[in-house]
């Protein structure tokens, strides 16, 4: 028992190697990594190449990835701030902050999307859209973030800590702060296949993606409308697998980072 | 062994199970007779739950098994989840399991369910018979998914570490249940489980739980010693001179949120403890789930905030010191958590956050000097220097349990808190550790609060034990005299549950939420009378140095005590 065992090569292996093991170790979570990567480098080719329905179909890709990233990021950023805000400032502000999250979640947000393209009309700019779109997903990234964020501080090292005298700033900067990293990164991931659909959906109704930019979510209702199976089976497939991934991603981060992080486990 | 007899309804010979790297279970042979009970233990991957999955024709993949298997009769295998249909109602599965088996119609099948229930004493049990699953309580479903394996008539039954989560007094009650129905019935049992390491031996009544005991260790069978030596009473003298710790009056409670008419409702789980600690002195805090005993161990640190009452060490009062103050005394005062491998960051080496321990708490030394001293405390537990590198994920249980005592030692502390600090250790690894914490302890001369569940383990670590029941205390003595005779009932049950024999308590431990009216044992008690429900007993003194709160108890002592007085 007290010798480590020295004949495996991984003993020596650090937390986040670890974490990235257990996430690669889910097939869903490591499909999807392959399929995002790959349609990543077949996006950037199909801008160079161009040409054809696929090369519509990728460069429509182009649009909808970078919508979706930029307003994915900014939704996460808006929801880990709330989360992280509720439980900072204390037991009422939480419960102030998080009762209209949830309640929000439970709302069928994405089409707050298409209302806003109607509303802002047809000369909306790209901008605005891109910050409905994150306000959709905050809310969903919020409540995560609080959960993990209440669960890292029940555990039991932090009072340990407690006991070994450390003062509370160093307790945060060392000790919450790094550990917040990963359950906070799936609950961030969250926001960005929400971005995608409630962008792909706007767009349909070509309420979403301002003119002369062109989605997926464009594309499809495009060829829809002008009867074309072919112009439609490409960006609806990509679209559909897009979708896939991120969401298998998501699933073995929350799986890989939250539950069964070491010391964590249940 | 002894000779094999044909008409057993197990007979093992040269049992092996290989796979193509490892032998996992290494020619083992024995037999179970009809009606007999065999315990089977052995520590956290030993391969119990291997052998009994053989045994039940369910051998993994990949897992050659080598050797005879005789059964006679059905067998079923009870696993340890305790496994029932989520989807269907208790009759419902009986029903089934009745009328596949043995073609009862409904009618009569439910009625055998019921007395089946009722061998494991569930009140009402007809009724239970409509709830699904997941609306019985653990201990409750234990029960169900028991009576149902004993409705089949199994010849054998291999019931793999049933009831584990249960506290002592309810699983003892529950497989001293099954194992007085498998003898009537006579099924062989096997009960795999944690082994009893030491079962404690008192004036309560003996253990009749198996009648024979094997543990499976390294892939073997070992017969263990046949009847363990009594555990020696610590022959160490009252420690004398001042206490160090003293609690007055310790109240902690959790807000539960507004009820609907919006007033405040809490949780008490410290209810006005008051306990007191001389140099050098060993407590044990007994006690099952929802006694207390780990939060006031955590509020005697400061780990939770108390809402009443006063810690004292040296002298200070902690509630009211300033940060540096508090921090000196978090010198003295340490802990060992429940779940060592919990109580690391996991993203900090073992090494890193030994040496954050020391240098928050002696910020003085110098590096090397720091560097020499956390491997010198490894060494005093008995790890390697190199786990100092590792991170936490990287650790053992019984090595993380070691880091953890590594890391309390450090600060060179005065006081102990164990907070069931080998509840993830097994057998002999679980032996060692608290060897070693005993060890230790002497060596330093450090003052000890234990907090356990197993009342063997916690009377022979203290010399004296407080039994905590709901936030309170209900008795008090030198752990002698409890061992010898204990006088409240839930004492008496808790050391009769850690040396196996059926607990006298019945129905299972009321919610603290709503915590009953007088007593709070009232409702499980075998001794209750009104006046119980009325007054709750407070804790007097029986005996010089004896403190108990229970009604009949008090007056016993005072009858004996009158006796006694006219006698000469
Ligand atoms: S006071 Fe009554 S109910 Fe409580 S333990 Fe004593 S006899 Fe039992």
């Amino acid at each position: 028992m007290h010798e480590p065992a020295g004949t495996d090569p991984h003993w020596r292996d650090g937390p986040w190697q670890k974490a990235g093991q257990r996430l690669t170790a889910h097939r869903p979570a490591a499909a999807g990594l392959t399929v995002l990567a790959a349609l990543m480098l077949a996006v950037a080719a199909g801008l160079v190449a161009g040409g054809g329905p696929v090369g519509a179909a990728l460069a429509a890709g182009h649009q909808s990835l970078s919508f979706a990233l930029l307003a994915g990021l900014g939704g996460a950023a808006l929801g880990l701030l709330w989360g992280g805000a509720a439980v900072a400032l204390g037991e009422r502000a939480e419960r102030m902050m998080m009762t209209p999250a949830a309640a929000l979640t439970g709302l069928p947000l994405a089409l707050a999307l298409p209302l806003a393209g109607g509303l802002l009309g047809p000369e909306r700019g790209l901008a605005p859209m891109a910050v409905v779109a994150a306000l959709i997903a905050a809310p969903a990234v919020a409540v995560i973030a609080r959960d993990e964020l209440r669960a890292l501080l029940r555990r039991e090292f932090l009072s340990a800590v407690q006991a070994a005298g450390i003062p509370n700033g160093r307790r945060l900067r060392r000790h919450i702060l790094p550990n917040t990293v990963l359950p906070l990164a799936a609950a961030a991931w969250t926001a960005l296949p929400r971005a995608l659909m409630a962008e792909s959906l706007a767009s349909l109704l070509g309420l979403g993606l301002p003119e002369g930019v062109t989605g997926w979510g464009t594309a499809i209702g495009a060829a829809a409308r002008a009867g074309d199976a072919v112009a439609l089976a490409g960006p609806a497939l990509l679209l559909a697998l897009t979708l896939w991934a991120l969401h298998g991603v998501g699933d073995g981060m929350r799986l890989a980072f939250t539950a069964s992080t070491p010391g964590g486990r249940r | 062994m002894s000779r094999p007899d044909d008409r057993a309804p197990l007979r093992v010979e040269g049992l092996s199970l290989l796979t193509s790297r490892d032998i996992l279970l290494d020619r083992l042979s024995f037999a179970i007779e009809a009606g007999e009970v065999l315990a089977l233990s052995g520590g956290a991957g030993a391969g119990k739950t291997l052998l009994l999955r053989a045994l039940a024709g369910l051998a993994p993949k990949g897992v050659t098994v080598l050797g005879d298997i005789h059964i006679r009769g059905r067998r079923l295998l009870v696993t340890q989840d305790g496994a029932l249909d989520p989807f269907r109602t208790l009759g419902a599965q009986f029903a089934e399991l009745l009328s596949r088996q043995s073609g009862l119609d409904e009618r009569t099948a439910l009625r055998r369910a019921a007395e089946a229930l009722e061998r494991f004493q569930v009140p009402a049990a007809a009724r239970r018979l409509a709830l699904h699953p997941h609306e019985l309580g653990e201990a409750m479903r234990w029960r169900a998914a028991l009576a149902l394996a004993m409705a089949a008539e199994p010849a054998l039954l291999l019931a793999d570490a049933p009831a584990a989560a249960l506290d002592p007094t309810q699983r003892v009650r529950l497989l001293s249940d099954l194992a007085a129905w498998t003898r009537e019935a006579g099924t062989a049992l096997l009960l795999a489980g944690r082994p009893q390491a030491d079962p404690i031996r008192s004036g309560l009544a003996r253990s009749n739980l198996a009648d024979r005991r094997l543990v499976l260790a390294q892939g073997r069978l070992e017969v263990p010693p046949a009847e363990p030596t009594p555990a020696p009473s610590p022959a160490e003298p009252a420690p004398s001179g001042p206490p160090v710790l003293s609690v007055r009056d310790l109240r902690v409670a959790f807000p539960l949120g507004r009820n609907w008419r919006g007033e405040e409702r809490w949780l008490t789980v410290v209810d006005g403890l008051s306990i007191e600690l001389a140099e050098g002195e060993t407590l044990a805090l007994l006690g099952e789930t929802g006694s207390g005993k780990s939060v006031l161990a955590r509020a005697i640190l400061r780990l939770v905030p108390p809402v009443g009452g006063q810690v004292t060490w040296l002298g200070t009062d902690l509630a009211a010191a300033p940060p540096e103050t508090m921090r000196r005394a978090r010198r003295d005062l340490q802990i060992l958590f429940p779940d060592p491998l919990a109580a690391f960051d996991p993203l900090m080496t073992i090494g890193a956050q030994l040496a954050e321990t020391l240098e928050s708490l002696h910020p003085s030394r110098s590096p090397a000097n720091s560097a020499a001293r956390l491997a010198d405390a490894l060494e005093e537990v008995g790890l390697p220097a190199a786990v100092l590198d590792l991170h936490p994920g990287a650790l053992l249980p019984a090595e993380a349990a070691r880091a953890g005592l590594a890391r309390a030692l450090l600060p060179e502390p005065r006081l102990l808190v164990c907070d069931e600090p080998a509840a993830t250790l097994d057998g002999s690894e679980r032996a060692d550790f608290l060897a070693l914490l005993q060890a230790i302890r002497r060596r330093r001369r450090l003052a000890l609060l234990y907090a356990t569940q197993d009342a063997a383990e916690g009377l022979r670590i203290g010399r004296r034990a407080l039994v905590l029941l709901l936030g309170r205390i209900v008795e008090s003595a030198d752990s002698a005299i409890l061992t010898a005779g204990a006088r409240h009932p839930y004492s008496r049950a808790l050391i009769a549950a850690a040396g196996l024999a059926p607990p006298a308590l019945h129905g299972d431990p009321p919610s603290p939420l709503r915590p009953p009216t007088g007593c709070a044992l009232r409702l499980r008690c075998p001794l209750a009378h009104d006046g119980c429900a009325q007054v709750p007993p407070t804790l007097d003194p029986v005996a010089p140095g004896h403190r108990v709160a229970c009604h009949v108890a008090q007056d016993d002592a005072q009858n004996d005590a009158q006796v006694g007085g006219k006698a000469p």
